[in-house]
C-alpha cells in the first residue's frame, strides 16, 4: 500500500466530515420552536437564554451560526447536557470506551463464529450440515437484537446464573465476563451476514485455477485453504465487515438498553427520554465520524490484502 | 471437485433437487405471508379475544386451550395481541418502504441514465448516508420529531430511499449500454419513455428483491423502536411493544415475550423466502 493512497483517502474523508457536520446542524434546527428553549428546557431563565444565544450565536444568521458550531466543535466543545449539567464532550469521552469495547468484542465474536461456519458450510456445500448452518443463521438474521438479548439474558443470566445480568466490570477480565452476553447478542446478526458472504466467496474461489495449482504443488490442505482460499475470499468480506460496523454501533444502542450497560447507546436513549438535545447532537456527530473512520481503516486493510485496489 | 468431473447424471439430479427446494421454500414463504396478511386485514375474525381487554381473573396464565399463548400481567390474551400486532407491523413494513421504493427507484433511474454531475452529487450523498449508522440517524430524527409511528415512517423514508436509488442506478448504468436502449434511441423515443418503458421494467428485479429484505428489516427496526418506546406507543399491540411489556416477567411468564418474538422471526423468514424465490425465478428466466 502506497503512501499516496493513504493521503488520497485521508483527503477524501474531509468533505464527508464537513457534510456530517452540516446534517447534524440542520437536524437540530429542525426542532419545533426556537432551539434555545429546546436546548435549555421550558424553565430556562432569561439570563440563561441570552447566554446560550450568545454562546451559540443563535441571534445571528444561519450561516454564521454554522460557523459558530464549527468553531466550537474544533475546540472540542459540543455544548452542555441539559439533564446531567456536564459538558457533552466529557460525557462522550466517559461513555464511548464502553461502547467501543462492546462493539469490538462483538465484532471479534462475529468473526470467530462466521469464519469456521462459513468454511464448513462451503466445503460441505449442499449437505445437511450446510443446510443446518444456513437455516440457523437465517433465523439469527430475522431476530431483532433486543429479542436475542432478552432470551440470552433470561436463560444464561437469570436462570442458569452463568453470567451477570448486566452492568460493567472494573478490570479487563471482568469486562470480558460482563460483556460476553451483550457482545454475543450483538454478534449474531453480523456473523449471519458475514457467514453468508464468506460461504459464497469460498465456493467461488475454491474452484479457481490458482487453488488447483497450489494443490498440484503438493501444498498441505490446511495451507491451501488458509493462504489461498480464505485470504482471497476474505477481501470482499472485509468490505462488508466495514460497512456493517455502523449497523453494529446501532445495535449497541439497543443492546446497552437491554443489558443496562453504561455506554453511549444507553446515553442516547436516556437523552431522548430527557429531551437532552445537545447530547443527541453530539452523539450523532461522534458516531458518524467514528463510522467514517472505520470505513477508512477498512479501505486500507482491503488495499493491503489486495494491492490492486490501491492502484486503481 | 469441479462440475466437469462429476458424472452428468449426478449433476442433473442435484440441479433438479435444488430447483425443487427453491420452489418449496418460495411456497413456504408465500404461505407465511398469506397468514400474516389475513391477520393484518381481518384480525377481528382470527383473534379469539379483544387485544386490549383486561381480564383480572386470568392474570399471567400459562398457555392453555383457552389461551394458547397465555395471558399477560393485565390478563390480556397474548395470542390476540400478537394477531392484532400483525396489522401494525405489516403497516410498518409497507409505510416505511413505500416512499423509498418509488422515490429511490425514480432517482436511481434518472441518475443512472443521465450520469455526469448528477452522479457526482449522488455519489457524495451515498457516502454520507452510509456514514450515519442507520438506527442512530433514525433514532436522532425520531428524537427531534418526537416518538411515534408517523415520525418513524418519516425518519426511515428520509434515509431509506438512498439504498433503492443506489441499487437502481447501478443496474441502469449497465442497461444503458445495451442494444435495446440504443434501438429505442434510434427510434427517436424521448428520455422519459426510454427510462420508464424500457429501462425500468428491465432493472426492477433487484429492487423488488431488496424491497422484500427491506420490509423484513423495517419490521425489525419498528419492533426495536417499539421496544425502546420510540415507535408504536402502548397500549397499541405491536410485537416489539408486547415483548417490552413482558420482558420483566421473562422468568415467571416467558410466554408474553417469546410468542411475539417468534412472530417477528416468522415474518422475517417469510419475507426473505419470498424475496429469494422471486430472485431465483428471474435468474432462471435470464
Amino acid at each position: 500500500m502506497s503512501l499516496n493512497y493513504l493521503v488520497i483517502r485521508l483527503a477524501q474523508i474531509l468533505p464527508t466530515f464537513f457534510l456530517i457536520m452540516v446534517i447534524v446542524f440542520v437536524l437540530v434546527h429542525l426542532l419545533p420552536g426556537d432551539p434555545t428553549s429546546a436546548l435549555l428546557g421550558i424553565r430556562a431563565t432569561d439570563e440563561a437564554v441570552n447566554r446560550i444565544n450568545e454562546q451559540l450565536g443563535l441571534n445571528r444568521s444561519i450561516p454564521v451560526q454554522f460557523l459558530f458550531f464549527l468553531r466550537n466543535f474544533f475546540q472540542g466543545d459540543l455544548g452542555d447536557s441539559i439533564v446531567l449539567k456536564v459538558s457533552v464532550t466529557s460525557l462522550i469521552i466517559n461513555r464511548l470506551p464502553v461502547t467501543l469495547f462492546l462493539t469490538a468484542f462483538a465484532a471479534i465474536l462475529a468473526v470467530l463464529l462466521a469464519v469456521p461456519m462459513a468454511m464448513l458450510a462451503a466445503l460441505r456445500r449442499d449437505s445437511a450440515v450446510d443446510g443446518a448452518i444456513r437455516t440457523g443463521f437465517q433465523i439469527g438474521l430475522s431476530m431483532p437484537v433486543f429479542y436475542i438479548g432478552i432470551v440470552l439474558l433470561t436463560f444464561f443470566a437469570a436462570r442458569l446464573r452463568w453470567f451477570p445480568v448486566g452492568g460493567f466490570g472494573t478490570t479487563f477480565g471482568e469486562d470480558l465476563y460482563h460483556l460476553f452476553l451483550p457482545a454475543l447478542t450483538l454478534a449474531f446478526s453480523l456473523s449471519a451476514v458475514l457467514m453468508r458472504n464468506l460461504r459464497n466467496g469460498i465456493i467461488e474461489v475454491v474452484n479457481a485455477e490458482y487453488v488447483d495449482f497450489a494443490r498440484a504443488k503438493g501444498l498441505r490442505n490446511r495451507l491451501v485453504l488458509g493462504r489461498h482460499v480464505l485470504r482471497n475470499a476474505l477481501i470482499a468480506t472485509v468490505a462488508l465487515f466495514g460497512l456493517n460496523i455502523g449497523t453494529l454501533l446501532g445495535g449497541a444502542v439497543i443492546t446497552e438498553s437491554v443489558f443496562a450497560i453504561p455506554g453511549v447507546g444507553r446515553l442516547m436513549i436516556d437523552s431522548i427520554y430527557g429531551r437532552d438535545y445537545p447530547v443527541i447532537q453530539g452523539l450523532t456527530l461522534t458516531l458518524a465520524i467514528l463510522v467514517s473512520l472505520v470505513f477508512l481503516v477498512t479501505d486500507l486493510v482491503q488495499a493491503s490484502l489486495d494491492p490492486r485496489i490501491a492502484r486503481r | 471437485m469441479t462440475a466437469a468431473a462429476l458424472p452428468p447424471g449426478i449433476l442433473g439430479q442435484r440441479r433438479v433437487r435444488r430447483m425443487g427446494r427453491g420452489r418449496k421454500s418460495l411456497y413456504v414463504g408465500i404461505a407465511i405471508m398469506l397468514v400474516m396478511l389475513v391477520c393484518a386485514f381481518v384480525p377481528e375474525l382470527v383473534a379469539p379475544y379483544d387485544p386490549l381487554a383486561f381480564d383480572y381473573n386470568a392474570i399471567m396464565h400459562p398457555p392453555s386451550l383457552a389461551h394458547p399463548f397465555g395471558t399477560d400481567n393485565f390478563g390480556r390474551d397474548v395470542l390476540s395481541r400478537v394477531i392484532w400486532a400483525t396489522r401494525i407491523d405489516m403497516q410498518i413494513a409497507i409505510f416505511c418502504t413505500l416512499f423509498p421504493l418509488f422515490f429511490g427507484t425514480l432517482v436511481g433511474a434518472i441518475v443512472g441514465y443521465r450520469g455526469g454531475w448528477l452522479e457526482a452529487i449522488f455519489g457524495r450523498l451515498v457516502d454520507l448516508t452510509i456514514t450515519f449508522p442507520f438506527l442512530v440517524i433514525v433514532i436522532a430524527i425520531v428524537a427531534v420529531l418526537g416518538p411515534g409511528l408517523l415520525n418513524m415512517y418519516i425518519a426511515v423514508s428520509a434515509v431509506g430511499w438512498v439504498f433503492y436509488a443506489q441499487l437502481m442506478r447501478a443496474d441502469v448504468q449497465v442497461q444503458r449500454q445495451s442494444e435495446y436502449v440504443a434501438a429505442a434511441k434510434v427510434l427517436g423515443y424521448g428520455e422519459a419513455r426510454i427510462i420508464f418503458r424500457h429501462l425500468l421494467p428491465n432493472a426492477i428485479t433487484p429492487i423488488i428483491v431488496y424491497w422484500m429484505t427491506d420490509m423484513a428489516l423495517d419490521i425489525l427496526l419498528g419492533s426495536s423502536l417499539g421496544y425502546l418506546g420510540l415507535g408504536a406507543q402502548p397500549p397499541t399491540a405491536e410485537w416489539g411493544v408486547i415483548i417490552a411489556d413482558g420482558k420483566n416477567f421473562m422468568s415467571t411468564a416467558w410466554w408474553i415475550s417469546v410468542f411475539p418474538g417468534i412472530a417477528i422471526v416468522l415474518a422475517g423468514v417469510g419475507f426473505s423466502l419470498v424475496g429469494d424465490g422471486i430472485a431465483d425465478i428471474f435468474r432462471r428466466r435470464r
